[in-house]
This record gives C-alpha cells, structure tokens and sequence, in this order.
C-alpha cells in the first residue's frame, strides 16, 4: 500500500503542478483540501477525476463521491486498490 | 504619499527554498505559478515583522504592476493543453490573480487590481496608486512590480505605501 500511495502523490503533483512539492512533504493522513490540509479546491477535484479514470480507470460519479474518496492519500489508495481496472 | 519599506526578490532566486527558509505552512504556494509565488512571498517578506497581520482590514489595497503580466503560465499552459485544458493551470492565467492570493492570504477585504504597463515608471505607478487613495477608505496599500519575463528572470519588487 506504501507503494501505491508513493505513486498516487507523485501523480498528483505532476498533475496539479505543484512545483517544488515532494512526496515527504505530505502526510498520507492529511485532508486534501482546505487550509488544514494539501490546500487543494473544487477545480483540482475535476483534475483528480480525471487522473483516477486516466490511469486506473476508475470513473466516480460526480464531484460530491469524489470528495468523499479525496479524504486523504490514505483513503484514495484504499480505494484505488479495491476498485481499479487497470 | 510615501513608502514604508521595499522588499525585493533577485531573479533567479530558488523561491521553494526562500519559501522553506521563510514560512511556516502554506501548501497553496506550491500550486501558484512563478508570478504568483514572487508577489506572496514577496509580500510575506514584507510584512514578517507586521504585528498586525491576518486582522482583517479593509484599508489596505493590493496593486500589481507589470508588463509581461501572466505571459510566462499562458505559455506553460498553451503547451500542455494538446493532452486536455488543466483548470488547475488555467486559473492562473490571469495576471490580476497575484493580488488576490495576497489579499485572501493577509485577510485584506480592500481594493486589489492589476496593471499592465510597458515598463517600469514610477510616477506613472504613483499616479495610479494616488488615484486610489481617493476613495476615503484606503489608507495604505500593497504596491508591487512583478515582470516574469521567464521562469528565472524577473523583476520583483514589492513595497508598502502609507496614503
């Protein structure tokens, strides 16, 4: 599972550009969004979706299930593991 | 009208590691492209030693000057958009976003605005910011010149003006 989440934060930095950012910088425990958090928003949701279905195949929904998948690094490879295609 | 202190940013200066050195956490910045960095942490240097800070306020007014605008992230964002647009790049191709990062960071509820200009001009700058201080409200405002003519070659410097 360390792996997977190793792999997921390295994704989502190259996909949401977070330039200078690196994997050790974020707590696998750490909520993704708000102030407390990653400090990502509702725009870098659609960018997840995307990611999620691009490389896994995984096709959630709508915003809404994504925000509940997008908890943490923790839960989305949780969910990754249990629900991916590819 | 007169300047309170000036801060500026050397081009070339690896701003991830001035943002280590000089902040607490903040993972926002990491999202921001060069023009935003350069103007909140621009700002952040500025204001360090401000025992007022994050009251809100809405006295203080946030003005950016430049003359390359967001040109630098309009090109990183033109290249990557044969693959799909990324929202994530594309809100930060707008120069006025800089100011905003700046006044929600510092709780400044004021006036924000961006100016596109051909060049550096100071009384030209002073005008503008004069023309603010017309409001009856603004007391004093941030008032910076950020020029990314690339990601590693810039202008950036960032002052705080009492009316």
């Amino acid at each position: 599972m360390d792996d997977l989440i190793r792999e997921l934060k390295e994704k989502v930095i190259e996909t949401l550009n977070l330039d200078g950012m690196t994997p050790e910088d974020i707590d696998d425990h750490a909520p993704l969004f708000g102030a407390e958090g990653l400090g990502l928003d509702s725009i870098d949701v659609l960018e997840l979706l995307i990611l999620l279905e691009k490389n896994y195949g995984i096709r959630l929904a709508s915003p809404q299930e994504g925000r509940k998948v997008f908890q943490s690094f923790a839960v989305i490879a949780d969910y990754v593991a249990a629900n991916r295609t590819k | 009208m007169r300047v309170i202190r000036t801060v500026n940013i050397p081009s070339g200066t690896d701003l991830v590691a001035l943002y280590r050195e000089q902040m607490e956490e903040y993972p926002k910045f990491f999202k921001m492209d060069i023009l935003c960095k350069l103007g909140f942490l621009g700002t952040e240097l500025l204001l360090k030693s401000d025992p007022d800070r994050f009251v809100p306020r809405e006295d203080r007014a946030v003005l950016t000057f430049s003359r390359f605008g967001c040109e630098c992230d309009d090109r990183h964002y033109s290249g990557t958009i044969d693959d799909y647009p990324s929202p994530a790049l594309f809100v930060y191709t707008l120069p006025n976003i800089v100011s905003g990062e700046i006044a929600i960071r510092n709780r400044y509820e004021g006036e924000t605005a961006a100016f596109i200009i051909e060049k550096y001009d100071f009384e030209r700058i002073r005008s503008i910011v004069g023309d603010v201080f017309q409001d009856r409200k603004t007391g004093s405002a941030i008032v910076a010149w950020i020029d990314c003519r690339t990601e590693t070659e810039w202008e950036c410097q960032v002052s705080l003006v009492e009316k």
